[in-house]
């Protein structure tokens, strides 16, 4: 009987060895394991044996059938790795293929320009405000002082629909509109679409885009004014950044000056885009003229404010050192997508 | 405007470099675009008077000159055709630079030494423009009573700096060398020199025999005429001459170059009549009926009643403040003349200049403003001037037409509030000397405040305001301490609507669209050819650039298709666009602005289909809390007749969506299939959902029901879905149409829809019971309305 088992052993993990795959693996536990295997089999003799001996056998028995089963895990977690490796194997791909193209666009670069914009001042307290793109002369020309018989008001500068309504040559109407209907202290930005009639060539288009800004407050002072846009001029061109004021006229701001800042390109040396005077002049911008105050219920001997005003193409043209404006309304593809 | 240096240092020592001169006048509010030497290269350039001149031995065209150059005579060949014996000349001699840089030396023509040449305007590096073309093309002749030797660099001003200033429009009084002389003082605090003027004080008023002025219109506040007999017309001396030069002005006679001698020098302009050619004693200035004057310059010009004139009673002589007239120009012949030195009402001046589309030197300083002290002033010092050069002998009087004089502007100024204003701290007596170092009478009065009489010629200034910028650029705008505003804390920030904006933006851009940017101009054959045109609603400019450009868009999807076809012919494949704007429409009250709606546009062309543009809505609406859009058949006349939809929600129109109409495709030379939806942003806005509520993850099993139906092709989809959702009550969680199916396995004409039903309860299971009778019912209903029948 001992030696019956042991040969059935030996079978076994002889069978065991030749197996190559985990479904030859099930059947030789069947063929020796399973309820008609032939261990178990052998091992239903086991009653014929004497008191002696059955113990013995039946140790021995156990112990075969461990052995066994331990081979069989043994082979099929080698099996499994092979398995696998082969799997692995198979599935080696080119990680060098071009993934799979998702779509993006992207802003136009003069809404980007403009977000920029709106953010520095959105951080200073600012509303950003919006009114009409066509306007009435009023709201245009007479509330902000700009003279009956200014060359401003005629027909070869300025898009008329009727006597009384034109198409806005700048945003101002906007602050107009909101120091009539609010209270001070104001602080507003107005971004937005404006017309002149200018040919349209690489740096002029009738259509274009500015933003004003307005402060109005107790104890407003041009000091206030310079430190204001300083500090805006910092954050959109950097910190290196200077700026220079100088006198300039404007009818709705009085004392009224013009801002420039060290090339940003050259850093102030002197460069193609600054003409070599190492500066830019990016806004024009004042004190608010008493009259103005007036004529929007706001009394100048209380309140004192500033305004500033600059042109939104121009700055995005040149931060992105874009060749000619046209570019900027034409909306090639080739052109929109560089500014992802 | 044009500002020589040399001139300007005539009235105050400017004893600092050029360019930090124009820093100086730039911070100081007169902007310098440009500092600019006359001719930087010249030297060595000496007057010589030709004293003979001979025939070149070997050359026909060559003659051989000799000249005295002051110390010594040279030889000098030329080709030049215009010189002559007794010609004062410019000569380079051996060692000289000429304007563009070449060195002269001694060299050999033909057999004959030449030590040194002649020079031309050109090779002197005058300003060119002002000659013609035969002066340009000779040697450049000077008077015969030029010194001889002289070097011409000094001589003609080649070494002067013209300074190109842009004058502000406020500043009338900074048009003329003293006005920027005045500016210059007082930005360097220094003093300024007088000039000369015809100061005989006479006893006799000769002129009366001769000439009265009425003034019969408003627009001319003041007219001085100062009679002269002239001795002899010719060229002015060479000082005056070079003056004009460098300030960009002709050099004509002695006469015409004073009047404009001294336009340039204090910004009054003058003009002189030929006294005889008035054929009358008196001057009118008024508005007349007549229809035509022939100018200065030649030409005939169209006038009208609205135009101020300069009469001699009976016809024009002149356009007053613009230009004179041909009949009383003038001429070698001309022995008595009318110095008239007048003041215009800038805005008259304006027109008329504006409506003969004719602006002049003089026009150009009324239409800014001049000042009526000036009158006489200027009047004098040409007079004395003419007389100077010896031009004139003076008829004794003057005609001083003066009806209201201006008097002194008087102003107070508090001191603490022009500190506060600016956000400065300066003295009473600072302030008080910068205002005088500008021409303004001071006074101290008590209790900080100081009481200023403007200068005439500042017709800018009206209130304190005006005075603290004075105060502001003499302290100078850089020393101003930049402060951080006081004042309460504001919080500013975006609406709900801007940030909306920004949300929707950045959705179109994270699914492939480019954000585009057009112009809002449209006209009629655009919007024809856009099936779109809509002759009352529309919002006509008066003056347009063009008919082309002539309407306000009332819609922004032509000027997408013009994106869309820009792209497609320069061979890009496939575009996605969008952009956010304003449309404009007539309004329909008079004293009502036109409306403005400001629409969203989304457009493709290329790859996608009118199901991707659909979804790309459905993706916008769903960002907006809208769960169930409409899109029923129908939407505009530039939209494919079986492809469009109009989108709503509830009630609400949102827009519409659907393939460009063939006949628009051709019209714009579009691809052929291009897909584009318009919105009304406020519509969309205000339709949405913004309250995101939480509910529950779900605690019991859905059920799931695959539903086939089989109905006429030309039913639409949407509804089935409708009356799936009205029969189907709270438990149905959500509905998929996954299968649309036209072929041989249904009859023709007909199509399957295949959905798929997700039901749910949220506190129990749901079983056949509860379910079947729904699909029951929803089957019932798909039958009876849409005739539509289940497919087994
Ligand atoms: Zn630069």
């Amino acid at each position: 009987m001992e030696l019956e088992i042991k040969l059935i052993r030996d079978h076994c993990l002889a069978d065991l060895n030749e197996v190559e795959e985990l479904k030859a693996l099930d059947n030789v536990r069947i063929k020796y394991l399973g309820k008609k295997g032939t261990l178990t089999i052998a091992l239903k003799g086991m009653g014929k044996l004497s008191s002696e001996e059955r113990p013995i056998i039946g140790k021995l028995a156990n112990e075969i059938r461990e052995e066994i089963e331990q081979n069989i895990t043994q082979q099929k977690q080698a099996l499994e790795q092979k398995e696998m490796e082969a799997q692995i194997r198979e599935e080696v791909i080119d990680v060098s293929l071009p993934g799979k193209k998702h779509l993006s666009g992207n802003l136009h670069p003069l809404t980007t320009t403009v977000n920029e914009l709106k953010e520095i001042f959105l951080g200073m307290g600012f509303t950003i405000e919006e009114g009409p793109e066509i306007e009435w002369t009023k709201y245009n020309f007479d509330y902000l002082n700009v003279p009956k018989e200014h060359s401003a008001r005629d027909l070869q500068d300025t898009f008329y629909y009727k006597d009384d309504i034109v198409l806005r040559t700048q945003t101002s109407p906007v602050q107009v509109r909101v120091m009539q209907e609010r209270k001070p202290p104001l602080r507003m930005i107005s971004p937005g679409r404006v017309y002149r009639t200018d040919e349209v060539d690489a740096t002029h288009s009738p259509v274009f885009h500015q933003m004003e800004g307005l402060v109005i407050d107790k104890g407003i002072t041009m000091g206030d004014l310079k430190g204001t846009l300083d500090l805006f001029a910092k954050k959109l061109f950097g910190e290196q950044t200077k700026t220079k004021f100088r006198p300039h006229q404007f009818y709705f701001t009085e004392p009224s000056a013009e801002m420039d800042v060290t090339c940003f390109k050259c850093g102030g040396v002197g460069c193609k885009v600054c003409s070599n005077t190492g500066w830019i002049e990016v806004l024009g911008c004042g004190m608010v003229h008493p009259n103005v105050l007036k004529a929007c219920g706001i009394d100048p001997d209380v309140y004192s404010g500033f305004a500033f005003g600059l042109g939104l193409d121009r700055i995005a043209i040149t931060k992105y050192g874009i060749t000619d404006l046209r570019l900027l309304f034409e909306n090639d593809l080739r052109f929109l997508s560089q500014f992802k | 405007m044009l500002v020589s240096l040399n001139w300007l240092k005539e009235y105050v020592d400017i004893n600092i470099a050029p360019y930090d001169f124009g820093e100086v006048l730039t911070m100081s509010g007169t902007k310098v675009e440009t500092l600019t030497v006359v001719s930087e290269n010249v030297s060595n350039i000496l007057t010589g008077k030709i004293l003979k001149i001979e025939q070149h031995p070997n050359a026909d065209k060559l003659v051989v000159c000799t000249v005295d150059i002051g110390t010594d005579e040279r030889i000098i060949v030329t080709a030049a055709k215009n010189v002559f014996e007794g010609a004062v000349v410019p000569v380079a001699v051996d060692g000289a630079v000429t304007a563009n840089g070449t060195e002269i030396g001694t060299s050999d023509f033909r057999g004959v030494l030449s030590y040194g040449m002649f020079c031309s305007i050109e090779e002197l590096g005058m300003n060119a423009d002002l000659f013609s073309k035969e002066i340009m093309e000779g040697i450049y002749i000077l008077p015969a009573n030029t010194p001889l030797g002289m070097d011409v660099r000094k001589l003609l001003w080649l070494d002067d700096v013209i300074i190109d200033v842009e004058l502000t429009a406020n500043r009338s009084d900074c048009q003329s060398i003293v006005g920027i002389a005045k500016e210059s003082a007082a930005a360097l605090d220094l003093p300024i020199r007088d000039f000369k003027i015809y100061t005989k004080d006479e006893k006799r008023n000769d002129i009366s025999n001769y000439l009265a002025v009425k003034v019969e219109n408003e627009a001319c506040s003041r007219y001085v005429a100062k009679l002269l007999k002239v001795k002899k017309v010719e060229p002015s001396p060479l000082w005056i001459q070079v003056k004009l030069m460098n300030s960009g002005v002709r050099p004509i006679n002695n006469i015409v170059d004073v009047t404009n001698y001294v336009m340039l020098e204090l910004g009054q302009p003058l003009h002189a009549f030929d006294y005889e050619s008035l054929k009358s004693k008196e001057i009118v200035v008024k508005t007349t009926n007549d229809k035509k004057i022939i100018t200065l310059d030649n030409k005939e010009r169209n006038i009208n009643d609205s135009m101020l004139m300069i009469t001699n009673g009976s016809i024009p002589v002149a356009i007053a403040g613009v230009m004179g007239g041909e009949n009383s120009e003038i001429t070698d012949n001309t022995s008595v003349i009318v110095l008239e030195s007048a003041c215009f009402y800038k805005n008259s001046v304006r027109l008329t200049s504006k409506q003969l589309g004719l602006r002049t030197e003089a026009s150009s300083r009324f239409e800014k403003g001049v000042d009526p002290e000036l009158a006489n002033i200027a009047a004098l010092r040409a007079t004395y001037l003419l007389e100077e050069i010896g031009a004139c002998e003076v008829i004794e009087g003057i005609i001083d037409v003066y009806p209201q004089p201006v008097s002194p502007k008087k102003l107070s100024l508090d001191i603490d509030w022009v500190n506060a204003f600016i956000g400065i701290s300066v003295s009473e007596d600072a302030v008080a000397n910068m205002l005088k170092r500008l021409f303004f009478t001071v006074k101290s009065c008590a209790s900080g405040k100081l009481e200023i009489e403007v200068p005439s010629f500042r017709q800018d200034i009206e209130g304190k305001q005006d005075l603290a910028e004075e105060v502001a650029r003499m302290f100078g705008y850089d020393n101003i301490p930049s402060t951080i505003m006081g004042g309460e804390t504001m919080i500013g920030g975006k609406t709900p609507i801007q940030k909306y904006e920004d949300a929707i933006k950045n959705i179109l851009v994270g699914q492939g669209y480019y954000e585009t940017l057009t112009t809002s101009f449209t006209s009629e054959k655009r919007l024809i050819a856009l099936n779109s045109y809509f002759k009352d609603t529309l919002v006509r400019l008066v003056n347009p650039l063009g008919e082309e450009n002539s309407i306000m868009r009332h819609t922004l999807i032509g000027h997408q298709l013009e994106v869309i076809s820009l792209n497609y012919n320069r061979k890009n494949p496939s575009g996605r666009f969008f952009e956010l704007a304003n449309t404009y429409h007539k309004s329909e009250a008079p004293d009502e602005l036109p409306r403005e709606e400001k629409m969203l546009v989304i457009s493709t062309y290329g790859s996608d289909d009118y199901f991707e543009l659909k979804g790309m809505v459905e993706l916008l609406l769903t960002h907006s809390g809208i769960n169930h859009p409409t899109f029923s058949a129908g939407g505009s006349d530039f939209l494919h007749p079986g492809r469009k939809s109009v989108v709503y929600v509830d009630d609400v129109r949102l827009g519409e969506i659907g393939e460009i109409h063939p006949s628009v495709v051709k019209n714009y030379d579009l691809p052929k299939r291009c897909y584009v939806c318009e919105l009304s942003f406020k519509a969309l806005y205000e339709s949405c959902v913004t309250d995101i509520k939480f509910i529950d993850l779900p605690k019991f099993p859905a059920s799931n029901r695959d539903l086939a139906i089989q109905l006429k092709a030309d039913i639409p989809a949407s509804s089935v879905e409708t009356i799936i959702r009205k029969n189907s009550g709270d438990i149905l969680e959500s509905i998929e149409l996954f299968d649309v199916y036209t072929g041989e396995q249904i009859p023709e004409n007909f199509k399957s829809l295949a959905y798929a039903l997700n039901f749910r309860h949220h506190e129990r299971t749901l079983n056949d019971d509860d379910i079947n009778p729904v699909i029951e019912k929803i089957l019932e209903e798909l039958n009876s309305s849409l005739d539509a029948q289940i497919r087994e």
